[in-house]
């Protein structure tokens, strides 16, 4: 259970540390405040977005132990404990990751606002299962809504990734 | 939108949420997955004192399988893990294929199964598949536990027999005689929609004659709701296409769906006619599906 | 130099893909300014109702609340986007006219607290009659919304070309349909947002926008400043598709709580906010009559139709023209008559969305064409064919059509999706169906009436000339306009894209456009970048020319590479002479505008539709239906267009992707639902159902070749107009896998298995 301050008055505020992208942070919350928001308002993770809030759209996909979950049903006091990689934590240098080049190379994105969270539903399918067919790409992006694109060139850009990871057995084993 | 404001509990064992719902009594809410809880605090259709987390309690996480007794699911288990559980491929692949077929991706990543059952809506996904294959469920409170099955928990829209100072902790399987079990959702998008209708059945099988079924529609009234008379009407008898038709027909006529904004009482009664015929035909003739 | 461009006709990627893969791409929700409030407005919970009293005493109490207003505290002067129909209040005043019409505001130091403080707003009402029935608006005794406008009659169309009366007595076949376009929500996935501060009696004002200029021209005038004390600024937008063109409350609410607090105030709608507000597409009625000889060949066609425009006009008055102005272009037939009813209702507003007011009468067109080509044993592709436009030709209502490859699309369509053998053997459940369409690049004239360019851009060289920057107002909300004219602004150069920075849709530093609808960026914003790249390369050439001994006429740029033309190992690098002009002359700097040519006829209402060029599509959908539940699957479709030369074909295939993507949605799943008091039923994206990843088909995006004459390199536009045949292509599917004729959208499961019922029942 983590340490309750209280403000001034009387609110209840926990002390929690949170990691995200491989950082810790340590922050004092209310019970209510979704990890949504704190990532966004406080840690300044802006690529995490808001677009239903209500686990309808997926445009605030983080992963959490590398599972994509919406963080806007995700209370921060709850996210304690647990891995966050957020669309900031996908290529920690300036080179961009393989799906990330993809998206871009496939035309994947127009408005960019839901491409955060396709990329990482995309990138926690492609960690546990290389070789997705066509199928499944779609079954793992479909609570991520976007409106541009008809996600025609989203599965083409998750696709070609996987067609370049090596077969199982192949090189990497 | 914001969550109205709420203590927040996340004891560390069963002992100490069993006492702290207790002692909060219906002032507080249990946290499993909350994609529920929070949606309904998000509009204000709950606004409890204290938030009870479930989160810290390993011992409800996991699905086993008991020699002589059946599957234990905790009740903290979350729907992708049913859906991808090997376990359950191998035993129940129907309820693996219900958990799929819910929510979206995200949603069940964090939604549990215990959270699908507590929460009581009529077209909740999991409840059917799990009552027709006989589940129980565990109640845990401070002075005891008491296991009932699922078929006698529900009773209305957001009501259980739970009471406030209980805990669902697991989900029992027990091991049985069926050759088949399968349920079929209506939803009218491919992913993120709530069943308009449902029917899960399960049935055994003896060549063409049907030992025993049970059958149980969602979205078609206040609870998820067993179709008595369709089942009577196979139970006993040799399977033929017609049976089939009749038993969908008169799982319709003793369901009681209302008018939403997804379907008419008069559409979703058609479907369920059409949904048990055939997810009868689908259990009877692929098995655990 | 396959086709002689160096630049265009490329799929390059997006010049903005890098930030937007990485999250670092800032919407305006996503910016932070020292000291910044976030504000929200309170809205009514009735339809209709009269304002007794608002007391915001306990609002203004509350810890953390900076700032609580109402109608008294802001301009009490009438906006709207159509300057014919100016209805609209910042807050309201006397009357609340919907449920989610605003009522005041507040800003506070978070969302939380703001949340909170809008739950204190204690306001009394008298609840009056609402008016909810579009059909009804108009009768003797219902109330009327605005005093201004009897009998709830927003907007009243009355055109005649031709003699439709004679075209009928002469026809082998009349027929008449009646069908209904429910009301459609753009959703785009990034909420409405607006970022307000003052410096002294200066207004900046960060918008999720589609048109700065009309924003800064609305907000200027309803707070009494110089146009040039207002600078707007779009950042990323997530997704418009017509929703953010008009200033919304945000705008108007969030500069008002910015004054009064002194600070930068933050507004958002929130989904259902977002619905309440709306601006989506418009519920249509529509009665179709057309009369054809004995080979198909229309004579004359009657459109009669009316739209519930909801509680005020937004684009409606546009929105209500180009539902009939635009069905003369598809097909050509000399006889038109166009009636037309936009009724207020205590809804909310309805205005522009993706093909604005087209889509649904294209729907019940392409609908009704079917149903002829059935009537006359006619394959319907036949029919089309027999009617298609063809190039050079005006239609009844005037506008001038000059490249058009209808007929090739059509072929080609009919070609790849294998039409001939599917639409006689595909087996049961299963139906293919086509629909035509077509928009303008670019409307005619502007939103207000002025006599600006509808385009303007500027390019500057960097001093050394290892990069240029083009300024544009032209606005990219997703559609890729910022990679488009910098690839138009390269090649106009003789430069490369690579090099190319732009400064896009900010008012102050960027020279005026009027933004993002009406199809209109690719060619008349990009008229202008392409005048402001040769403008650049002249002043290049004249100044190298001395330097190589030759006369300018003799001389090129291209790919960075100034050449003789008669002997190109004759040069000079691009930046070498950029850096000798900066030198002897000052900032490289290249201008262009663009005004369209005067165009369209002198009848009321002749602007809307009239346009440089107009784009062309033939869609082909393969659906499957399911006989008992009337479940559909749309499994395949393909889109072949007619859209000019194509400057980046990968961005181009993708707008064809998500127009039919939204088209479909509304064949199918999208609905906005309203209870018996006007409360809307789905507000969330869970009910109001755009479809996800599972949903689409296998889809296949193609061209004909084409040239627009009128247009730079010929262009023309793709991103409105490939949304206006998918409704009807589908619905000939599905009538084709199921029998039934579905005449109101959505086309849902349920209505299809209660059209199959009833047909057993017959």
């Amino acid at each position: 259970m983590p340490e309750v301050l209280r403000d001034s008055q009387g609110s209840k505020h926990y002390l929690i540390n949170l990691n995200v992208n491989g950082d810790t942070y340590t922050l004092a919350v209310k019970g209510n405040a979704l990890l949504v928001n704190v990532l966004r308002d406080w840690l300044d993770f802006t690529g995490t977005k808001k677009g239903c809030e209500l686990g309808d759209c997926g445009s605030c996909t983080v992963l959490i132990d590398g599972k994509p979950v919406n963080s806007c049903m995700v209370l921060a006091v709850e996210a304690e404990g647990h891995e966050i990689t957020t669309i900031e934590g996908v290529s920690p240098s300036d080179k961009l990751d393989r799906l990330q080049e993809s998206f871009i190379a496939n035309a994947a994105i127009q408005c960019g606002y839901c491409t955060p969270g396709m990329i990482l539903a995309g990138k926690a399918l492609l960690t546990h299962n290389p070789h997705p067919t066509e199928m499944e790409v779609r079954e793992a992006i479909s609570g991520n809504l976007c409106r541009c694109t008809g996600y025609v060139n989203i599965v083409k850009a998750i696709l070609a990734v996987a067609d370049e990871n090596p077969p199982e057995g192949g090189e990497s084993a | 939108m914001y969550l109205p404001d709420f203590d927040y509990y996340a004891p560390p064992d069963l002992v100490e949420a069993c006492q702290l719902v207790r002692e909060f009594g219906n002032s507080a809410k249990i946290l499993a997955g909350g994609t529920d809880l929070l949606h309904k605090m998000k509009h204000t259709e709950l606004a409890p004192e204290a938030v009870i987390s479930l989160k810290k309690l390993s011992e409800l996480k996991g699905i086993r399988y008991l020699p002589g007794q059946g599957v234990i699911i905790g009740a903290l288990t979350t729907q992708n893990e049913l859906a991808d559980s090997p376990l359950l491929h191998r035993k129940y692949r129907s309820v693996c294929e219900a958990a799929h077929n819910m929510a979206n991706n995200q949603i069940r990543h964090i939604g549990t199964v215990g959270g699908n059952i507590v929460n009581a809506v009529p077209s909740a996904d999991l409840p059917p598949i799990l009552m027709v294959l006989g589940a129980k469920v565990k109640l845990v409170n401070i002075d005891g536990e008491r296991t009932v099955p699922l078929d006698e928990f529900f009773l209305g829209v957001h009501q259980t027999i739970r009471r406030d100072d209980e805990i669902l902790t697991e989900i029992e399987i027990p091991d049985q005689k069926t050759t088949g079990s399968t349920s079929i959702r209506f939803g009218l998008r491919k992913s993120g929609a709530l069943a308009v209708a449902g029917a899960a059945v399960a049935v055994e099988m003896d060549g063409e004659t049907c030992r025993s079924a049970r059958i149980v529609l969602a979205a078609a009234a206040p609870v998820p709701m067993r179709a008595r008379a369709a089942e009577r009407l196979i139970t006993g008898q040799q399977i033929t296409p017609d049976l089939l038709e009749q038993a969908g027909a008169a799982a319709a006529r003793e369901s009681n769906p209302r008018d939403s904004i997804r379907g008419s009482a008069e559409y979703r009664r058609d479907l369920i006619r059409i949904l048990t015929r055939r997810a009868l035909h689908k259990a009877i003739t692929e098995g655990h599906v | 130099m396959n086709d002689g461009y160096n630049v265009i006709g490329k799929s390059v990627g997006r010049i903005d893909g890098k930030v937007k893969v990485t999250g670092q791409a800032k919407y305006t929700g996503d910016l932070r300014f020292p000291g910044m409030l976030v504000g929200k407005i309170l809205t009514s919970p009735y339809a209709h109702a009269r304002i007794l009293s608002i007391d915001t005493s306990e609002a203004e109490k509350l810890p953390g609340v900076k700032a609580v207003i109402t109608h008294k505290d802001v301009p009490s002067l009438k906006y709207g986007i159509s300057p014919a129909r100016w209805d609209e209040n910042i807050f309201c005043i006397e009357k609340v006219l919907f449920v989610g019409d605003k009522i005041a505001a507040v800003a506070a130091v978070d969302e939380e607290t703001v949340y909170k403080a809008l739950k204190l707003i204690k306001v009394e009402y008298e609840v009056l009659p609402a008016v909810l029935d579009p059909l009804k608006a108009m009768d003797e005794d219902t109330p009327w919304l605005h005093a201004e406008y009897p009998h709830n009659i927003n907007t009243e169309i009355h055109q005649d070309f031709g003699n439709v009366e004679k075209a009928f007595a002469e026809s082998f076949h009349v027929r008449t349909d009646r069908f209904v376009g429910q009301r459609a929500y753009q959703s785009p996935i990034e909420p409405h947002s607006a970022i307000s501060m003052w410096d002294g009696d200066k207004l900046t004002v960060y918008s999720s926008t589609q048109s700065p200029h009309y924003f800064q021209y609305y907000i200027a005038r309803q707070f009494g400043l110089p146009m040039g004390n207002v600078r707007v600024l779009k950042t990323y937008i997530g997704g418009g598709f017509g929703g953010k063109l008009e200033p919304t409350g945000l705008e108007f609410a969030g500069a008002a709580l910015a004054k009064i607090t002194g600070r930068p105030v933050r507004m958002f709608y929130d989904r259902h906010e977002m619905f309440a507000h709306n601006r989506g597409r418009h519920r249509q009625y529509m009665e179709l009559k057309t009369g054809v000889d004995k080979d198909g060949k229309i004579l004359g066609v009657y459109a009669n139709f009316l739209m519930d425009g909801g509680a005020y006009t937004s684009l409606g008055v546009a929105s209500a023209y180009y539902a009939g102005a635009l069905l003369t272009i598809p097909y050509d037939f000399a006889n038109y008559r166009f009636d037309m009813y936009r009724v207020y209702t205590n809804l909310p507003a309805c205005g522009a969305q993706r093909g604005h007011g087209h889509p649904q009468p294209r729907f019940a067109f392409e609908s009704h064409m079917d149903n002829i080509a059935h009537d006359l044993r006619l394959d319907p592709i036949e029919l089309r064919l027999r009617n298609a436009r063809k190039p050079g030709t005006i239609t009844p209502n005037e506008f001038k059509v000059n490249s058009c490859a209808l007929e090739a699309a059509v072929e080609k369509a009919r070609a790849i999706s294998n039409w001939d053998e599917k639409r006689n053997n595909l087996p049961k459940g299963r139906g293919i169906g086509i629909g035509l369409g077509a928009f303008v690049s670019g409307a005619g004239y502007p939103i207000y009436r002025t006599n600006l360019p509808h385009a303007a851009a500027i390019i500057k060289v960097n001093e050394d000339g290892s990069s240029a920057t083009l300024y544009t107002g032209a606005v990219d909300i997703g559609q890729g306009s910022d990679t488009v004219l910098c690839q138009m602004a390269a090649e106009a150069m003789g430069y490369t894209f690579e090099k190319m920075t732009i400064v896009s849709a900010d008012t102050e530093a960027a020279p005026h456009d009027f933004g993002a609808y009406a199809s209109r960026q690719t060619l008349m914003s990009g008229a202008a970048v392409k005048q402001a790249g040769e403008d650049v390369k002249k002043q290049l050439l004249e100044l190298a020319a001395p330097s190589l001994g030759i006369n300018v006429a003799e001389l090129d740029c291209r790919d960075e590479v100034i050449y003789v033309k008669k002997s190109p190992e004759q040069q000079r690098t691009f930046a070498e002479v950029a850096r000798e002009f900066f030198v002897k002359k000052g900032p490289l700097v290249g201008k262009g505008s663009y005004t369209p040519p005067k165009l369209g006829g002198k009848f009321k209402g002749a602007a809307v539709g009239t346009s440089p060029a107009y784009s062309f599509a033939a869609q082909v959908t393969e659906v499957a239906v399911d006989p008992e539940t009337g479940e559909v699957n749309v499994l395949e479709a393909w889109d072949v267009h007619d859209c000019g030369k194509v400057i980046n074909p990968a961005l181009l295939h993708a707008q064809v992707h998500g127009a039919f993507f939204m088209g479909m949605g509304e064949s199918v799943w999208e609905e906005v639902l309203f209870d018996e008091n006007g409360k809307i039923l789905n507000a969330n994206l869970s009910d109001y159902r755009v479809p996800t990843a599972l949903d689409m088909p296998q889809f296949h995006s193609e061209l004909v070749d084409s040239y627009e004459p009128n247009a730079p390199w010929g262009v023309k536009e793709v991103g409105e107009g490939a949304t206006t045949p998918t409704m009807g292509s589908i619905a000939n599917a599905i009538y084709h896998a199921s029998g039934v004729r579905i005449k109101s959208l959505p086309i849902s499961p349920e209505k299809i298995w209660r059209a199959l019922k009833e047909q057993r029942e017959e």
